[in-house]
C-alpha cells in the first residue's frame, strides 16, 4: 500500500471526525489538533484508520508523532509490514 | 425561604419534539405508541420510540437562537449517543425559553443536575456486539460516553455552567429526584438558576427482556400498539417502553422577576420516601407517605390539589397502588380531583418520566385542561375522576405528579400556577 493511499483512509477518517472540514483540503503538513480535533477526536481518528487497514499497533508508538505526515508515515510502515 | 419558579422548558418525545408540538399533541390525545418491528432489535410489539429524531431539525424548530450555540449545539452531538442528542436539544430549548441565551447571570450561581441512570445501554450493548472480537478498534470516545455524567459535561460546557452540576437517580422517579435536587440547591442558596434535565435511558435489547420476563412490559395479549398502554384499565398488561427526554430550568423566583421573566409555575413542594424495598413491587403506604410530604412541604391539603400527574404506567400491582394511595389520602373527596397518566400517550419514559410528566402538568395548568388517558374503557375504581378520551377543560392551580421507581423509590412535587 502506498503512502498516498493511507493518506487517503487518514483523510476519509478527519472528515468522518472532523464535519467542518468537509469540502476542504487536508495539507499532510497540518497536526490534528490544527485542524480543531479535540483529545477524544485524535483518539477516534487514530483507532478507525487503524481499523480501516487492519492493523494493530500499540498506542505507545504514537508518542512521537506531531502531524498527519507522522502518522501516514507510521501508518504505511506498519500496513506494509 | 428563597422560592423556586419555573422559567423554561424543552422536551423531545415520540408525541412531539419542542414544548408547542408537544402541548398540542397532549391536547388532541395523540398517542405516539407504535408497532415496532424486530429489526429494532428489541424483544417487544409496541412502543413509543424515537424513530424520526433529528438533531437538526429538533433544534431548528427552536427558533431564533443565537447561530453560535446552534453550531456548538450540532457539533457536541454529531458523535453522541442518542441521550446526549436528545437532552442537549431539550437544555437548548428550555435555556432559550428561560431567555438565558444572553442573560447576564453569574455562570458560577447556574447548576445542572442531570436525572438518571444507565443512560447509554444500547450504545454500550451495539459497541459490545461489533467489538466483541476486535475490542482494539473500540472508538475511544466510548471511554467518556458510557458515563452518565458524560451529560454533566456536554451540557455545561455548551450552556457555559460553572456552578454546582452532578447526576441523580432513582430509577422510574429520578425525573422527580432530579426537580427534588434542583429546586433544593436553589432552596438553599447553592445557585440562582438550575438545568435539570430528566434524560433519556435507551434500552439495550438486555433490559427489554428482563422487563419482559419480570412482567412488567405490556402487550402481552394486546397486540394493537394503539391499545397496548392502558392506564388504570381493568384489562391493563404492564407498561408500554417510550423514549424521550425533558429540561426544566428552575430559578430563583427573585431573580426570575429581576430578569423579567414571567414562570410558568411555582415549585412548592416535594416528597421522596422509601419503602424499604430492594424489589419492583409498589407500596401504597410509601407512594401516600410521598404525596402527604410533598403536600405538607408547600403547606397545603389535599383539599387544594385540583389535579394529579399520576405515576400511572399501566402495570397491574402499581396502578392498583396509587389508586389505593391516592384514596387514602383523599378520602370521600377522591372524585373532585382530575387524574390522568401522561404515560398512555408518550409511553413510559422511565429515567425521564418525572420531567417530562413535571412539563406535561404545567401545560395543562397553563392552558386550563386535562388530557385523555388513553384505552380506559373499564376503570379499576370508578370513583375516581380520570380524565377521559377527550381532553377536557380544568382549571387546574394547584397539582400533584407522582413519580415511582423499582427498589421502593416514591416521590412527589407539588405544582403551583401563580
Amino acid at each position: 500500500m502506498t503512502q498516498d493511499e493511507v493518506f487517503n483512509v487518514v483523510k476519509k477518517n478527519i472528515r468522518d471526525v472532523l464535519a467542518h472540514l468537509n469540502g476542504h483540503e487536508i495539507p499532510i503538513e497540518a497536526s490534528l489538533k490544527d485542524l480543531g480535533a479535540n483529545s477524544l477526536d485524535r483518539a477516534d481518528i487514530t483507532i478507525q484508520c487503524m481499523e480501516d487497514l487492519q492493523i494493530k499497533i500499540p498506542l505507545v508508538e504514537f508518542g512521537g508523532i506531531n502531524n498527519i505526515e507522522g502518522l501516514v508515515k507510521l501508518l504505511t510502515r506498519k500496513v506494509n509490514e | 425561604m428563597r422560592q423556586v419558579v419555573v422559567t423554561g422548558l424543552g422536551v423531545v418525545t415520540a408525541i412531539g419534539q419542542g414544548i408547542d408540538e408537544f402541548g398540542a399533541a397532549l391536547k388532541a390525545g395523540r398517542s405516539g405508541i407504535k408497532s415496532v418491528s424486530t429489526a429494532m432489535g428489541l424483544p417487544l410489539n409496541s412502543a413509543a420510540l424515537l424513530t424520526d429524531f433529528d438533531v437538526d431539525t429538533s433544534l431548528s424548530k427552536i427558533g431564533d437562537m443565537p447561530d453560535a450555540l446552534y453550531q456548538r449545539a450540532r457539533a457536541f452531538t454529531r458523535r453522541a449517543p442518542l441521550p446526549v442528542q436528545s437532552s442537549v436539544v431539550t437544555a437548548v430549548e428550555a435555556w432559550h425559553q428561560a431567555q438565558l441565551t444572553d442573560a447576564a447571570v453569574e455562570a458560577s450561581r447556574i447548576s445542572l443536575v442531570v436525572a438518571g441512570q444507565n443512560l447509554n445501554q444500547r450504545y454500550g450493548y451495539d459497541l459490545q456486539q461489533k467489538y466483541h472480537d476486535t475490542l482494539e478498534y473500540l472508538p475511544p470516545r466510548y471511554g467518556v460516553h458510557f458515563l452518565d455524567t458524560d451529560q454533566v459535561g456536554v451540557v455545561s460546557e455548551l450552556l457555559g455552567i460553572r456552578g454546582e452540576g452532578l447526576t441523580v437517580g432513582g430509577a422510574s422517579a429520578s425525573g422527580n429526584v432530579g426537580l427534588i435536587q434542583g429546586s433544593r440547591l436553589i432552596q438553599w442558596g447553592v445557585a440562582d438558576v438550575c438545568v435539570v434535565i430528566g434524560a433519556m435511558m435507551d434500552l439495550s435489547p438486555l433490559e427489554v427482556q428482563a422487563f419482559q420476563s419480570l412482567g412488567a412490559l405490556g402487550g402481552k395479549t394486546i397486540r394493537e400498539a394503539e391499545k397496548a398502554c392502558r392506564p388504570f384499565d381493568q384489562a391493563r398488561e404492564g407498561f408500554i417502553y417510550g423514549q424521550g427526554s425533558g429540561c426544566l430550568i428552575l430559578e430563583n423566583e427573585t431573580l426570575a422577576k429581576q430578569r423579567g421573566i414571567r414562570p410558568w409555575a411555582k415549585l412548592v413542594g416535594s416528597g421522596l420516601a422509601l419503602d424499604g424495598n430492594r424489589l419492583t413491587d409498589p407500596n401504597a403506604t410509601g407512594e401516600a407517605r410521598a404525596m402527604k410530604q410533598a403536600l405538607h412541604a408547600a403547606e397545603m391539603s389535599v383539599a387544594d390539589v385540583e389535579y394529579i400527574n399520576t405515576h400511572g404506567t399501566a402495570s397491574l400491582l402499581g396502578d392498583e397502588a396509587e389508586i389505593a394511595a391516592i384514596r387514602e389520602l383523599f378520602g370521600d373527596t377522591v372524585s373532585q380531583v382530575w387524574l390522568n397518566s401522561t404515560k398512555s400517550l408518550t409511553g413510559h419514559c422511565l429515567s425521564a418520566a418525572g420531567v417530562v410528566e413535571a412539563i406535561a402538568t404545567l401545560i395543562q395548568m397553563k392552558e386550563g385542561f386535562v388530557h385523555p388517558n388513553l384505552n380506559l374503557d373499564q376503570p379499576l375504581d370508578k370513583r375516581c375522576r380520570f380524565a377521559g378520551r377527550e381532553s377536557q377543560p380544568a382549571a387546574i392551580t394547584i397539582a400533584l405528579s407522582n413519580s415511582f421507581g423499582f427498589g421502593g423509590i416514591n416521590s412527589s412535587i407539588v405544582l403551583r400556577n401563580g
